[in-house]
């Protein structure tokens, strides 16, 4: 175990949204716009790696048949935490993010790495993990975000970016258009990987 | 049965120590959060009655609900100059809610949406700035037309409404008269 693999995987071999398709909800929800993925990606990330290190941390006391109950509760308090910071001191993305700043308590990524990942292995490392998937995650979430917004309005973090005689593919800020440009990415990558392959 | 108890009251810790790490976040983040709430009605109060310095509007309540502000010429508080209340209106996928001032003949001098939680990309454009721009193009129409008749171009009037989003912008014409209706009435009273 190399402390650089298990942040470089989640990266690219083991990219949540990517390769493994975790998280779509808020993946597909918010990424209408730069600003709202990477808000979104930072505020996983966070959640991500502290619930990791507490995971870590407490697992040799933390008894297999109800696992699953206490690591929602320190998932879901690290959720609240992030909701209630945000809306002092961000209101203007609290706002565009509403709902889905509380429903990362269900984004399966961060249960899935404290099930995988931060319940059976050292504190150090479940942060490397946890830093690796969120980068990885608002990664995946900048770059839809990122194709969407230039797509669909002309813009990248609301600056112009396309010559006005660009007439903006509004589908793609609409929810269609979040599942299109997953389609097209994941199928993307998918041929990025047979490539390799042959 | 004993591992009933012994679960439980396992979990009953780490939900104690949880709820009390809560608490404690809660109450220092509630006054910025407060404070923020307010920011943002007082941004929409100086954007409504631009006439007036911040310190010259004040709310008239009711039963402890502000049922509307008034806005005076200075901070003497001698002559009116205008009224702000907050329009609602059921728009395509949430309640649009918008401060609209108007001066002592009913004509509209300010306005901004308070909340919206419209389709991106079409009704979000009753808030868009177009770049280089200050205000949103859909409210300036607003401007200086009486409050108790705005209507877009669909039902015979003149706010241009957005493509694509005739409901979000007959909501925000509509509870413009409609607030306006019920401002009165409680002035007049």
């Amino acid at each position: 175990m190399s402390v650089f693999r298990e942040f470089s995987k989640g990266i690219y071999e083991q990219n949540p949204v990517f390769k493994q398709a975790l998280g779509l909800c808020p993946t597909l929800a918010v990424t209408n716009t730069v600003e709202g993925s990477l808000g979104m990606g930072v505020a996983a990330t966070f959640v991500l790696l502290c619930s990791n290190l507490i995971i870590s941390l407490i697992r040799k006391g933390v008894p297999p048949k109800i696992r699953i109950p206490i690591y929602i509760v320190v998932i879901a308090t690290f959720v609240t935490i992030v909701d209630l910071a945000m809306a002092g001191f961000l209101p203007d993305l609290h706002k565009t993010l509403g709902i889905f700043v509380p429903l990362i308590v269900v984004n399966c990524m961060i249960l899935g790495r404290a099930e995988a990942f931060a319940g059976k292995n050292s504190v150090g490392y479940s942060f490397v993990d946890g830093l690796g998937m969120g980068v990885g995650f608002t990664f995946a979430l900048v770059l839809l975000g990122a194709i969407r917004e230039l797509m669909g309005n002309g813009t990248l973090m609301g600056v112009p970016m396309l010559s006005q005689g660009f007439e903006p593919v509004l589908v793609m800020i609409l929810p269609p258009g979040a599942f299109l440009t997953i389609g097209f990415v994941l199928a993307f990558f998918n041929w990025l990987e047979n490539r390799k392959k042959a | 049965m004993k591992d009933i108890f012994k679960l439980g009251g396992l979990l009953l810790i780490i939900t104690v120590v949880a709820a009390t790490a809560l608490a404690a976040i809660y109450n220092v983040t509630k006054p910025r959060i407060d404070a923020q709430k307010q920011l943002a009605i007082d941004n929409a109060l100086t954007e409504a009655l631009p006439n007036s310095p911040r310190e010259a509007i004040e709310p008239v309540t009711r039963d402890g609900e502000v049922e509307y502000y008034l806005g005076y010429e200075s901070m003497q508080k001698q002559d009116t100059v205008g009224f702000a209340y907050i329009a609602r209106g059921a728009g395509y996928s949430s309640v649009v809610e918008t401060m609209v001032g108007v001066d002592t003949t009913g004509k509209i001098i300010g306005m901004q949406v308070l909340s919206q939680q419209e389709t991106p990309g079409l009704g979000t454009k009753i808030i868009e700035v177009k770049y280089g721009e200050k205000e949103p193009w859909f409210l300036v129409q607003f401007m200086g037309r009486p409050a108790d008749e705005v209507k877009v171009d669909k039902d015979g009037g003149q706010i241009q409404s957005i493509t694509g989003a005739t409901i979000t912008s007959r909501t925000v014409a509509n509870s413009v008269v409609e607030g306006y209706k019920d401002l009165r009435q409680i002035v007049n009273n």
